[in-house]
């Protein structure tokens, strides 16, 4: 049940994808989302679909498995759509009942916002999906770089993140083992009113934080007890270099963001 | 009251690069009043295999017949089911979450929708059995030691009077007066209440002196099934899947090598002394002073 929602985590299998550097991989994010929000029209979106669907078929991550991720935001998704169809001001007309107006811009905008959602969460758990946390920290962290001389502490950030994306599984895990804990002695998460399941959440949230409290020190002293003190002076064993096929990667990038742009001045032109 | 498994098969997050088989044809029939150990290592699939004795985890294929009424049938009661088969996972400490120790043993109960008095008679009780002083009842569960917070956790689970009691590893690390405490307890429950234990653990020595029927568990099959006498006997065997028997198999086993006629079935050390004794006597080594 709860180790099935698969977002951040890492897919193990080997791609040329997966061998990436990080940094490629971030910087290819960061552009593929701010050409999402770009585009507004569906045309521009068969463009970006194209560039997933090869990223996606690329890294050999199962479909299924991917879509499996979009569970765990399915309200959002509904909750957006639904919304924008039955908010957004329009004159054509369908329907309308008591407050609510059913429109073809509705309908056009809603279908819209659902399909970007979709895109994005697509997009950013591919990144996770093939990349380790301690990848994606590396990159990040050596992307982000320039940063310490306005005084970011750089190092820390990145180590917190990847703590973090590192204690998602743990602490999935940990609900899992409450959750089946508490219903062996007999509590019921799925039957009654509103308040009863809100009140049938505390037997889960009180052991976890505690849970999250104790894990969180004990890494702390696994961590002092092997000297650890921020990112000054510190060396990698591994620095990240670039191979030929991250400038590949890099030029691919570049093409997709060149058809970007030539195919928003066309729609702005015509 | 018996728990039938028929070809129970499981396997982790199908159709995923994590896919794991934790159980592969699990047949087994557990009696009414039974004291079991289930013996096994990490990942052998036993933590796996007594999740699906409540109904936790639904097999992937095969049956399971509690009192002879299959679990997976329609309309099932499960919240029923684990009312009557009690578990007690590993860190079981890591559960509690009430203000107080007596409320965080009301709570299965409770769930049982039984009346305030009810629970509070079978809370009490149940901290009574686990050996917990009564002045502690009204403290915060966070503020005992681990294995006072272990029995706090137990008691939450027998307060609901299970027919069948599983406990996954209940020992995992406490010291060893905390281990023989807990394991002597479960054992006069077992005498004095009748309660079909299950006892997980993975070791030998822990489970031999208590259980009468030791079931080995070794990558996701059953590799052994009988009496403590007839697993141990299988002690190379074991020895090969990374397990062992106790250490009395060996030293009577050694000492028969050598042509010291013992009887090499002896599992616990007061059965091993007997046996040496026996053989001393007969050989005239020591002198029987009850015959002088």
């Amino acid at each position: 049940m709860i180790r099935d929602i698969t977002i951040g985590q890492y897919y193990p299998v080997d791609s040329i994808i997966h061998r990436l550097d990080p940094r490629v991989k971030l910087l290819g994010t960061l552009l593929y989302i701010i050409s999402l929000f770009l585009f507004d029209s569906f045309a521009g979106y068969l463009l970006v679909i194209g560039f997933i669907g090869s990223v996606i078929l690329a890294s050999k991550v199962p479909l299924s498995y991917i879509f499996k991720g979009l569970k765990a935001v399915i309200f959002l998704l509904l909750f957006t759509v639904v919304f924008n169809v039955f908010f957004t001001q329009g004159d054509n007309v369908i329907g309308e009942w008591w407050i609510f107006r059913l429109t073809w811009e509705g309908l056009y905008q809603g279908a819209f916002m659902g399909i970007r959602i979709i895109l994005l969460i697509i997009g950013s758990s591919i990144m996770t999906f093939t990349t380790t946390p301690k990848a994606l920290t590396d990159g990040l962290e050596t992307a982000l770089h320039p940063l310490n001389r306005i005084k970011v502490p750089v190092h820390e950030i990145a180590m917190m993140m990847s703590i973090a994306l590192r204690f998602i599984p743990i602490l999935l895990e940990e609900t899992d083992k409450i959750m089946k804990a508490q219903m062996a002695r007999g509590a019921d998460f799925e039957n009654g009113s509103m308040i009863q399941k809100v009140k049938a959440l505390l037997p889960i949230f009180i052991p976890l934080f505690v849970s999250a409290f104790r894990r969180a020190n004990d890494l702390a002293m696994a961590m002092e007890a092997r000297c650890y003190n921020g990112g000054t002076n510190r060396t990698k064993m591994k620095p990240l270099v670039y191979a030929s096929r991250d400038y590949i990667g890099y030029a691919l990038l570049g093409g997709y963001i060149a058809l970007f742009v030539v195919l928003n001045l066309w729609f702005a032109w015509f | 009251m018996s728990i039938k498994l028929v070809n129970i098969n499981y396997v982790y997050s199908k159709k995923t690069a994590y896919e794991k088989k934790a159980l592969t044809n699990v047949s087994l029939e557990i009696q009414n009043g039974e004291f079991i150990g289930l013996i096994g290592h990490t990942g052998s699939g036993k933590s796996t295999l007594i999740q699906h004795l409540n109904g936790l985890i639904k097999a992937t294929s095969g049956h399971i017949y509690y009192d002879g009424e299959d679990i997976y049938a329609n309309k099932y009661n499960m919240k029923e089911l684990r009312s009557k088969v009690g578990l007690v996972f590993q860190y079981p400490e890591h559960q509690l979450f009430e203000t107080t120790i007596l409320e965080d043993v009301k709570f299965g109960p409770k769930n049982l929708g039984l009346s305030e008095e009810e629970v509070e008679q079978r809370a009490k009780d149940a901290l009574r059995q686990v050996g917990l002083a009564e002045e502690l009842w009204d403290k915060s569960p966070f503020d005992l030691s681990g294995g006072q917070k272990r029995r706090v956790a137990i008691a939450g689970v027998l307060a609901m009077h299970p027919e069948v009691l599983i406990l996954d590893e209940p020992t995992a690390g406490l010291d060893p007066k905390g281990r023989d405490e807990i394991l002597g307890e479960i054992a006069k429950l077992h005498k004095e209440r009748k309660i079909t234990i299950v006892l997980v653990s993975h070791s030998m020595e822990d489970v031999a002196d208590y259980v009468e029927r030791i079931i080995v568990m070794n990558h996701s099959k059953v590799f052994a099934d009988g009496t403590p006498k007839e697993v141990f006997m299988k002690y190379k065997e074991l020895e090969k899947i990374g397990l062992a028997a106790p250490q009395v198999t060996y030293v009577m086993n050694e000492l028969k090598e050598k042509g010291i006629d013992v009887d090499t079935t002896a599992t616990t050390v007061a059965e091993a002394k007997d046996s040496i004794l026996a053989w001393a006597r007969k050989n005239n080594w020591i002198e029987d002073k009850v015959e002088a």
